[in-house]
């Protein structure tokens, strides 16, 4: 793309000061030659690795046209740089190469010259053998037509507004060159009209008419124009979109162009001067030509116009599209962002802290659940004897009374009352043991904890008739002492009739110890001060030791050979989860009470 | 169709009402006189010597349970053979029940030939019991019957002495001996000196002379 500069000087070479100076012949203040200037230097000093010294000097054609005016100037560079010789003379744009060529040889003679010019003028061919050299950039006049149709395909007219300038007709000429061979759009120039007259002209145009700016360095009436000017003050009147030929005329009102980039022409002027700065000799470098410029719109344009991005080509550049929020303020923006996301990070992360200690407290509940169950399991292990004795005494009356019957059945005269009798217990005695084995499967069920609303006196009652066959077989005098009305807790039945039971055989196993007259557990319930219900099981076997008093309700403490030790551990679990208390005491006789309390109306 | 082999009545004790019932009904059916009892206790206070059969009784009652029925049982003037009926019997129970007599140990799933069979044995075992109770006591009666010189001289007979010794031992004459002889062989209704040792023997009379 760019040529690097031919040597590279190494690093630690001592680097000379270069002296360029710029003679702008339009004004150094428009503003295409502004970018122009800024672009060579931004070039040349990225790219050099000599020190480059600018001046900048301004011939103001436009507005002083006359020849005392341009041999005053001669004589004022003369004077200006006979103690600073320049190394490198560049004209920037030239109309023609009048200055390029007479300024060396009348002021700074043998000076290596690079002009800079977007026309469409003829290059002499005998530059070289003045040590000019340079860059001509051609307007795009066909890539432009091309972005008019793409753009607006509906394009039917072209209205070509020029100047009368030589270089404003050379370009004319040039444009209507190209429009003869454009089918099915119809050109119209308009060079010979005030800019009044222009002004209100370009209102009242017909649909599928665009304008095209060409050159108008001088309209008709020898007003001198540049193009950002021009396209500045008819846009505002057009009811047609405006395409210009350079970069300097957009940007106020015109919707785009193949344009001549001031950027890219003056980057790759800076680059031939750099060439000649480094020796090269300037009769040996050829002029360069160029006619691909740069495809370019204007967004607020485009906007005016109704015109959809869509059609806009892939490589065409869109100017003055408002700076997004994000070009604006992206550091800002950048930072906030950060900042949520730290902050979301750490929502997250707690988020899932709190979800992971949720399920960890789930795991714990199923676990303490299913220790629950093993327990229970267990609890109806210890009871299951008794509780084969329970089923075994209906059944065993139901193989009676069948047995009976048919007994009764083959006499002659069978007794039919005696046996419709007997079918009437045997149905009794069915309904019997099928409660037995509902008892047993509620205890042995896997179940979460449940708060229903619960008749403590039917719990206490119930339970003990499950306890009471194995207390029988024990030889334990199981009493239950409960108040005629006891107000209703909510609880969970089968947790509940658990931890008695539990209770119970404790109190039992506590006892296997002693005479059969003293083996008397006892089971009470009574409302205390403060609204709760208390539940007591006592024993009079062999109490507590006081030292073990504190271990009783931790888990895996027993006094039990065989024991697991979390028989009241899971007691203490279930009636916390009640909101309830469990405790144990030595009577002031003989043996141990526990008792824990329930709130009779909990919720 | 099955008669009643003997006249004795089945006693059933249980707590459990359904079940006395019902083994109540099926004891009928099989032509058994029974009697149902709720307690032990209760039993025990209308039993008499005369009621002759046998007890049918659960393991597991509140109070007097079905071993300690079996210990009072044993105890009185009327010790019937005892049947165990338990709705859930171990091993060591058992042993000790059978240990102390009982006639059977069956679970209240037994199959009714094995409780009627067991029913049939204890009936014709009391029946033999109380006709040996019975003789024993006629026996005892007999026995009771003789004067002190009498038994001297009959504790001399079996043991195979001669009246000529008898007679040396206790100091009194031939004659006499004879005479107390014909009296206790008269009074004890047998006819010869065999059978008068198997008697002794069957009463145990000087067996619990030589423990005193």
């Amino acid at each position: 793309m760019r040529d690097c500069p031919a040597q590279t000087a190494p690093d630690g070479e001592s680097s000379e000061t270069k002296r360029v100076l710029m003679i702008f012949r339009e004004g150094k203040d428009l503003p295409g030659n502004v970018m122009l200037e800024q672009a060579v230097r931004a070039e040349m000093q990225k790219l050099s690795t000599n020190q480059i010294e600018f001046f900048v000097e301004n011939l103001d054609a436009r507005h002083f046209s006359d020849e005392g005016h341009y041999l005053l100037f001669q004589d004022y560079l003369g004077r200006k740089y006979a103690e600073k010789n320049p190394d490198l003379l560049m004209v920037f744009p030239s109309r023609d190469f009048t200055l390029a060529e007479e300024l060396p040889a009348a002021v700074f003679p043998g000076l290596p010259v690079v002009f800079v010019m977007a026309n469409e003028m003829e290059v002499p061919h005998d530059l070289g053998k003045h040590g000019i050299t340079g860059i001509i950039q051609r307007f795009d006049l066909r890539g432009t037509l091309g972005l008019i149709l793409r753009l607006q395909p509906e394009t039917r007219r072209v209205v070509v507004i020029g100047g009368t300038s030589e270089m404003d007709r050379t370009t004319l000429e040039r444009i209507e060159e190209v429009a003869r061979s454009m089918d099915g759009v119809e050109f119209d120039f308009w060079t010979n009209r005030p800019m009044a007259e222009l002004q209100s002209a370009v209102g009242s145009l017909p649909e599928g008419t665009v304008i095209l700016l060409s050159t108008v360095q001088r309209d008709v009436t020898g007003q001198p124009f540049f193009m950002s000017q021009l396209a500045q003050m008819l846009t505002p009147s057009a009811n047609v979109p405006m395409y210009v030929l350079s970069r300097a005329a957009l940007g106020s009102g015109a919707l785009g162009g193949v344009v001549v980039d001031p950027d890219d022409l003056g980057a790759r002027a800076g680059q031939l001067a750099l060439r000649l700065l480094e020796g090269a000799p300037a009769g040996g470098l050829p002029v360069e030509v160029t006619t691909k410029g740069t495809p370019m719109v204007d967004w607020r344009a485009l906007r005016r116009w109704y015109i959809s991005e869509s059609r806009v080509p892939a490589d065409c550049v869109v100017r003055y599209r408002p700076r997004s929020l994000w070009a604006e303020h992206s550091s800002l923006i950048l930072f906030s962002l950060a900042v949520f996301l730290a902050q979301a990070v750490t929502i997250v992360a707690l988020l899932a802290q709190r979800a992971h200690r949720r399920r960890a407290e789930a795991e714990i509940l199923t676990q303490r659940t299913e220790l629950a169950h093993v327990a229970r399991v267990s609890t109806m292990g210890q009871l299951s004897s008794a509780l084969a004795h329970e089923l075994n005494q209906p059944l065993g009356a139901i193989l009676r009374n069948a047995e009976a019957a048919e007994l009764l059945l083959e006499r002659e005269q069978p007794d039919l009352e005696e046996i419709r009798a007997i079918l009437v217990d045997i149905r009794q005695d069915d309904q019997r043991a099928g409660s037995v084995i509902d008892r047993m499967r509620s205890l042995l069920k896997r179940h979460s904890l449940e708060s229903n609303p619960l008749d403590l006196g039917d719990l206490l009652e119930e339970t003990v008739t499950l306890a009471r066959s194995d207390a029988l077989a024990r030889r334990v005098n199981l009493m239950l002492q409960v108040p005629a009305e006891l107000p209703v807790v909510h609880g969970d039945r089968v947790h509940l009739q658990q931890v008695l039971l539990n209770l119970i055989l404790n109190g039992m196993d506590a006892m296997s110890d002693c005479g059969a007259a003293e083996r008397l557990l006892t089971v009470r319930a009574r409302p205390t001060k403060d609204g709760s219900m208390e539940v007591a099981v006592s024993d009079c076997g062999t109490g507590i030791p006081p030292d073990k008093m504190k271990l009783l309700f931790e888990p895996f403490f027993t006094t039990k050979p065989d024991g697991m030790g979390m028989g009241l551990a899971i007691s203490r679990t279930i009636i916390e989860a009640h909101n309830g208390k469990i405790q144990a005491e030595n009577n002031a006789g003989r043996g141990a009470t526990f008792k824990f309390t329930l709130p009779a109306k909990s919720k | 169709m099955n008669p009643p082999p003997s006249p004795g009545t089945v006693f059933i004790v249980d707590d459990d009402v359904s079940f006395l019932r019902s083994a109540s009904r099926l004891l009928r059916a099989a032509g058994y006189p029974v009697q149902a009892f709720e307690s032990a206790k209760g039993f025990l206070e209308l039993l008499s010597p005369e009621m002759s059969g046998c007890v049918v009784t659960d393991l597991q009652m509140p109070g007097m349970n079905g071993l300690t029925l079996q210990e009072a049982l044993r105890k009185t003037a009327n010790p019937l053979p005892v049947i165990f009926l338990s709705g859930q019997g171990d091993i060591p129970t058992a042993v000790r029940a059978m240990r102390h007599g009982a006639e059977d140990f069956l679970t209240k799933l037994s199959p009714k030939e094995k409780l009627l069979d067991a029913v049939g044995r204890a009936l014709t075992r009391d029946a033999q019991e109380r006709k040996q109770r019975e003789r024993l006591r006629d026996l005892r009666e007999r026995f009771a019957a003789l004067t002190r010189r009498e038994l001297e001289v009959l504790g001399h007979v079996v043991r195979g002495r001669l009246n000529k010794q008898i007679a040396a031992d206790l100091g009194i004459s031939m004659r006499t001996v004879k005479l107390h002889r014909t009296s206790l062989t008269r009074k004890l209704k047998v006819q010869s000196v065999a059978e008068l040792t198997r008697l002794v023997e069957e009463v145990g009379l000087f067996r619990a002379d030589k423990a005193e």
